[in-house]
């Protein structure tokens, strides 16, 4: 009886969080005429493929997929670079002024991104680096979240092993490379996947630092698209779909870390 | 532990290693937060005649500014609200020894993977009074039609908010929730405590440090929801989902008043702030030690 009420509950709920989506690639196989009947149709009469392709057809859609690629994978890349880097040297080095560093760091976490929005929107057009890929990557380059998380994983490295290698003639550099990385791989799957999910999904900075179609990842794409070109539901569902089956598909492979990495950053 | 080994000698290397990272806080935390602070104080088309605090007095005494702020803490108290109540409530139900388990949360944290973009566009279509799916279904099962983005736009946005960050806050709660040692409901159970009782007495105290964090988080998020506004409602119907990020985005970039909109974004974040070493502070003295 008790059993029974949990899996009722809990199904229910996982309706309610799927149908949506599934709805969405219902949508985005349906005729623009019955995308705009006035009875719903829940599932296409026959299922018009062509959408997906009428998308490349009416909109840069080609060009959204490759900035939000490009953007979304070289913020994941540096991130991946430098978070373990310097999350290492506050982890294990003592040098002067290193509290207040941290603590430093530590602070831009209380910065949310609007604040920084219309200061970066002006520096950006100063440098000329609106509506670029170096405009739409350079804010999110490193971040205090992942730099904290590489530090808190590697305290726990034995100081010894270091000074060994030390002893032994490695080059400090040496030392993070071959004896440091190696050990934080875990952390860094979770890093990179965050990472990866949150810029491919971004939508407020994108949308301000691009002004060109042709510079849009594909969040913005979609609303821009849906705004200037009457609304297609169609069409914009079926970007929609390409927008969110990456990351779909990467989360059917990893939801342990997944639900690990959120179990962790959140309640460290 | 002792940094013996690792100490002062090291300290070129570690100020090499840390360059990059210090020349990127600098360059896109530090003088952007100044910026914004120094435009704040500025006004006209290019933000070069000083103003002082005019912009500050002139938000404070906005009614727009007012009423877009009423309407963000609305609706983030709405967000918080939900996200303890149905993220606990769906933690606690997938923390019993069900079969399924693992696919219940994967289908449960879709959502979170989507991006505001298609968690906007999808609900603005299902919502949508005449093409909305959801109103057929409606119609069908016998109920009347609803025009939810015109009766309760707030609420309604909130909860396609909700849709998309529950599994995120049942997946906080659930580690909470394993994190509490079994024994401590066994003896309560031998002392003859009803499952209503152990859920106030035990599970809620101890789970306090992981609610504040949810709780933290919802507000933090909740405060500065702007796809939403965006592309949902667009602000309206009238101004009632005029959120405040939605807001100082309209000011600064449809008006173009980088002054006014810079004060606004300051004054938005001291609440922000504020708020959250309030909430912190709250929850250091009620934290249960165990």
């Amino acid at each position: 009886m008790r059993r029974t009420l949990l899996y009722l509950l809990l199904g229910l709920a996982s309706l309610v969080t799927v149908l949506p989506l599934l709805y969405m690639v219902s949508l985005s196989l349906q005729t623009e005429a019955e995308t705009l009947s006035a009875r719903a149709v829940v599932w296409p009469a026959s299922p018009q493929w062509g959408n997906y392709a009428e998308l490349f057809a009416r909109a840069p859609f080609g060009n959204f997929i490759v900035n939000s690629l490009v953007v979304a994978g070289a913020i994941t890349l540096a991130h991946l670079i430098f978070d373990p880097l310097v999350g290492y040297v506050f982890a294990k080095f003592r040098f002067p002024l290193r509290n207040t560093l941290f603590v430093a760091l530590l602070a831009t976490l209380m910065v949310p991104f609007f604040v920084r929005m219309i200061p970066l929107y002006v520096l950006m057009a100063n440098l000329g680096w609106l509506n670029s890929y170096q405009g739409l990557i350079a804010p999110f380059l490193m971040d205090a979240f992942g730099i904290f998380l590489m530090r808190q994983f590697i305290q726990p490295i034995p100081d010894d092993l270091i000074s060994a290698a030390r002893i032994d003639g490695a080059s400090e550099l040496g030392i993070y490379r071959r004896i440091i990385l190696p050990q934080t791989r875990p952390a860094l799957a979770v890093l990179g996947l965050f990472t990866f999910v949150f810029q491919w999904n971004e939508f407020l900075w994108p949308l301000v630092a691009t002004t060109t179609p042709e510079m849009r990842t594909i969040p913005v794409g979609l609303t821009l698209f849906n705004q200037e070109y009457f609304t297609l539901w169609h069409l914009t569902a079926a970007g929609s779909v390409i927008l969110f089956v990456p990351t779909a598909v990467l989360f059917v492979f990893t939801q342990r870390y997944f639900v690990r990495g959120i179990a962790l950053t959140g309640l460290k | 532990m002792k940094p013996r080994t690792l100490s002062g000698r090291y300290a070129r290397t570690a100020y090499l290693f840390l360059l990059p990272a210090i020349l990127f806080f600098a360059a896109f935390f530090y003088l952007p937060i100044g910026n914004v602070v120094a435009t704040s104080l500025r006004t006209g088309p290019q933000a070069d005649q000083w103003a002082g605090l005019g912009n500050y007095t002139q938000a404070l005494a906005d009614p727009a500014v007012r009423h877009s702020f009423l309407v963000t803490v609305a609706f983030a108290v709405a967000v918080v609200a939900g996200s303890i109540v149905l993220g606990l409530a769906l933690a606690m139900a997938i923390d019993q020894p069900l079969k399924g388990r693992v696919a219940f949360r994967v289908l449960l944290l879709v959502p979170y993977l989507t991006s505001v973009a298609i968690v906007g566009l999808l609900w603005r279509n299902i919502l949508d009074p005449e093409l909305g799916v959801l109103n057929r279904v409606l119609l069908a099962a016998g109920l009347p039609a609803q025009q939810w983005l015109n009766t309760a736009p707030l609420l309604t946005i909130a909860a396609v908010t909700l849709w998309q960050s529950v599994g995120y806050t049942m997946v906080l709660f659930l580690a909470g929730l394993q994190g509490i040692p079994e024994t401590y409901h066994e003896a309560a159970k031998i002392d003859g405590a009803d499952a209503w009782r152990r859920f106030w007495r035990i599970t809620l105290p101890l789970l306090a440090p992981t609610t504040l964090f949810v709780s933290v988080m919802a507000v933090i998020s909740g405060l500065q929801a702007f796809g939403q506004a965006y592309i949902i409602t667009g602000g309206g119907p009238g101004d009632a989902t005029d959120l405040s990020v939605f807001h100082i985005f309209n000011v600064a970039f449809r008006t173009r008043d980088f002054g006014y909109s810079s004060a606004q974004s300051v004054l938005l974040l001291i609440v922000i702030v504020a708020f959250t070493l309030v909430q912190l502070r709250a929850g250091r003295r009620g934290e249960v030690v165990y």
